[in-house]
């Protein structure tokens, strides 16, 4: 099994990731398709960390779930106060700031 | 032989340690059911019959599933920690004490805050 | 018990402790500040946050004056504490004191501080007025703040991706909720939370996968081991070059450089004035420190490959600041477009990959980072009846009603400007001075241009204060707090020192401007 297979279905996950980000509308999904972002990494940390030989990818991978747990809490924090006060976890409704 | 004691010297503990919080809790907890209490439980939001109109948007529960998302995630910490544990020696055990103590921290400022109280 | 693996000790890793002391203080005192938050009444916690606040970060300052000249790596290596490492670290503390200040205050507003009563109590609602009549405070801003604070002194200092990592999440995570807590315009202020960490996290997984691709090529973490794995490279690696590309992307959104800026005035307009304040200082602060220590550093090896790039984003970052900034009707929004033109001047120090290079930038981010709290400070003060009075026509004949205050934001505006006599002009002359030196001429002649251009709309704000007619019934200018009082000193004494007498600081930023590899 060679770990090509396993960097380009990561960087495929990425990407899904971020085109998700940029298309979808809906808060709570924008969210998923970050924390998508953040899993495709974690994959080709952990298979660099198996070429390489050494635990440093895995410990990353480690932290950065870590952080993924963090980030999760923080930002369902921010959009339940947003889906308390509208009603609507839409981010075009939220355009009381215009660009 | 001998490599299975440990497990399940571990496995008596676990089952002991079950059956005491199981009986403790019936012998020294309070009983008040309520209607909530006796509702079938479906990740904290109403039963699937849902009240005609929707029903309300339940904020507590995403109260304790954060709660539960922070506190569950750190224990990949203590996987490795556990594993190497022989190995890492004085060092490894005052760093995971610390990181349990920061972890405290936040508990003690959850529970002062009312983060644990349902209603 | 008879082992099955024959077990072989871990050593110790090296860890002097005395050597990260000013992140133990701040990151200590953050810990007790959410134990004063569990454990404290409801009426003394102010008092008693407040103590701890500045002690622990004049107590960081001291410990910081304490490791000066100091050169060596920590922590097994992935803590630098080096030249640029403690200068950047006092700059971000003497802001954040500074800052803090301004969190302090309240006595501007009638209703107390800048900060909700309750962060989930519904915008407008009863349980919000209630709170507001009774005079109810967030203190959980102290805590917060205290962690930004921590991660932001890491942040220039670590010397490996995953320290790295998590020091930009440590100083983002508390920013976007303290962009969300504003007393006044709430909708507003969640607005702005929910949209910086949305671009926030979206640019960090960004940061994350550069990590992951120059972990692949160098199969470690570490900055110098990086730098050893490129020279023995040719440099031409596919790998390399994404990860250095998703790893600025990552780095350039928190310095608010085009194109990754759409967040910025969004933010600044939303976020409590205070809180724009200390974001948008001591952020930049730490992110150019990373960002300098990133590219120096690991990437020094492949700089012809991203001197080109940096030069585009540096060219178009200073044109869109300065022309956008031109057509704001905001005061706020004014200025986080002038700080989106200021990233793009602090980027030609970066460009010049040389030591002049790190020591103009240090000093610019240093003159910048007094002249924008003391800008934003003035801000909070030009109040109406619903808050803060933002839209520019309302600042019409500001010099008439009080011509202080529009004095000391002329001050602050003449140094964005870059006018001698103010910090601005030796800052920027400092930067163009290396860029020219690291062969970036044409850079600099855009960033002449867009001097002038800028020079223009900070005129034109001038104008407007002093030689329009006052509206009928325009903003008044609220008397502060000495809290407030003396941030604003602080912001007028060190732009006009730094102005008149910047050697000893230049001097400073010199004998600090090489890293430690």
């Amino acid at each position: 099994m060679t770990p090509n297979y396993y960097i380009v279905l990561s960087a495929l996950l990425f990407t899904i990731g971020a085109v998700g980000v940029l298309v979808r509308r809906n808060a709570i999904v924008l969210f998923m398709c970050v924390e998508l972002m953040l899993n495709a990494t974690n994959l080709a940390l952990v298979t660099f960390a198996r070429v390489h030989g050494n635990l440093d990818g895995q410990v990353m991978a480690f932290f950065v779930m870590v952080v993924a747990a963090a980030e999760v809490v923080v930002g369902l924090a921010i959009i339940v106060t947003i889906f308390r006060s509208r009603r609507s976890a839409s981010v075009d409704e939220a355009s009381l700031l215009k660009y | 032989m001998n490599a299975a004691i440990p497990i399940l010297t571990l496995g008596g503990l676990a089952a002991f340690f079950a059956l005491l919080s199981i009986i403790t809790a019936s012998i020294v907890g309070p009983r008040r059911y309520n209607r909530a209490k006796l509702d079938a439980y479906e990740c904290g939001i109403e039963p699937t019959p849902q009240p005609i109109g929707g029903g309300k948007f339940p904020v507590k529960y995403y109260l304790t599933a954060m709660l539960f998302i922070v506190f569950d995630i750190e224990i990949v910490f203590l996987y490795p920690w556990a594993v190497s544990f022989d190995q890492l020696g004085m060092f490894g055990f005052i760093e995971m004490v610390s990181f349990i103590v920061t972890l405290l921290a936040v508990y003690a400022y959850v529970w002062r805050r009312g983060g644990l109280e349902w209603d | 018990m008879n082992g099955l693996i024959a077990l072989v000790p871990i050593p110790t890793p090296n860890m002097d402790l005395g050597q990260i002391a000013p992140l133990e203080i701040v990151f200590g005192a953050a810990l007790i500040s959410v134990l004063v938050e569990a454990f404290v009444r409801r009426e003394g916690r102010r008092r008693v946050q407040l103590v701890l606040v500045f002690a622990s970060l004049i107590a960081a300052v001291a410990a910081l004056v304490g490791l000066a000249g100091t050169r060596t790596l920590t922590a097994q290596a992935s803590v630098a504490v080096d030249g640029p490492a403690l200068f950047m670290q006092g700059t971000v503390l003497l802001l954040a004191i500074v800052g803090a200040l301004l969190i302090a205050e309240r006595s501007i507003d009638p209703a107390g501080d800048a900060f909700a009563p309750r962060a989930s109590a519904l915008p407008g609602g009863r349980e919000e007025r209630e709170l507001t009549a009774a005079g109810w405070s967030q203190t959980e801003v102290w805590p917060l703040f205290l962690f930004c604070v921590g991660g932001m002194l890491l942040f220039p200092a670590s010397n490996d991706l995953l320290t790295m990592f998590v020091a930009l999440e440590v100083l983002s995570l508390p920013l976007y909720l303290l962009a969300g807590l504003a007393r006044r315009r709430r909708l507003l202020s969640q607005e702005a939370s929910l949209k910086y960490f949305l671009l926030g996290a979206f640019s960090s997984a960004f940061f994350l996968f550069g990590t992951a691709m120059l972990y692949g090529f160098a199969g470690t973490f570490s900055l110098g081991g990086i730098a050893d794995a490129l020279s023995g490279n040719a440099g031409d690696n596919g790998l390399v070059m994404l990860g250095v590309a998703l790893l600025a992307v990552g780095l350039l959104f928190k310095v608010a450089a085009v194109p990754f800026h759409q967040w910025t005035p969004d933010v600044y307009q939303g976020a409590p004035t205070p809180i724009t304040a200390f974001m948008a200082t001591c952020v930049k602060v730490a992110a150019f420190g990373a960002l300098l220590r990133v590219m120096y550093v690991a990437l020094g090896g492949v700089r012809w490959d991203w001197q080109p790039m940096l030069w585009i984003i540096a060219i178009i970052t200073m044109l869109v600041g300065v022309i956008v900034a031109i057509a704001q009707t905001d005061i706020k929004r004014m200025l986080a477009y002038s700080s989106i033109a200021h990233a793009g001047f602090i980027l030609l120090g970066v460009i010049a990959v040389s030591e002049a290079g790190i020591a103009s930038t240090m000093f610019y981010l240093a003159a910048y980072g007094f002249a924008t709290l003391g800008a934003f400070a003035v801000v909070s003060l030009v109040r109406d009846s619903s808050g803060e009075a933002t839209h520019l026509s309302q600042w019409a004949g500001l010099g008439k009603r009080s011509p202080v205050v529009a004095g000391i934001f002329t001050l602050f505006l003449l140094a964005f400007a870059g006018i001698p006599l103010t910090s601005g002009f030796t800052s920027k002359f400092a930067v163009f001075s290396a860029a020219i030196a690291g062969g970036a001429t044409p850079v600099v002649i855009v960033a002449v241009f867009a001097s002038v251009i800028s020079a223009f709309f900070y005129a034109r704000i001038i104008v407007l204060m002093f030689f329009a007619e006052p509206a009928e019934e325009g903003p008044r200018v609220v008397l502060p707090s000495a809290f407030t009082a003396l941030a604003l000193a602080i912001g007028v004494a060190v732009t006009v020192l730094l102005g008149v007498l910047p050697q000893p600081l230049l001097n400073l930023a010199q004998q600090a401007g090489i890293f430690l590899r």
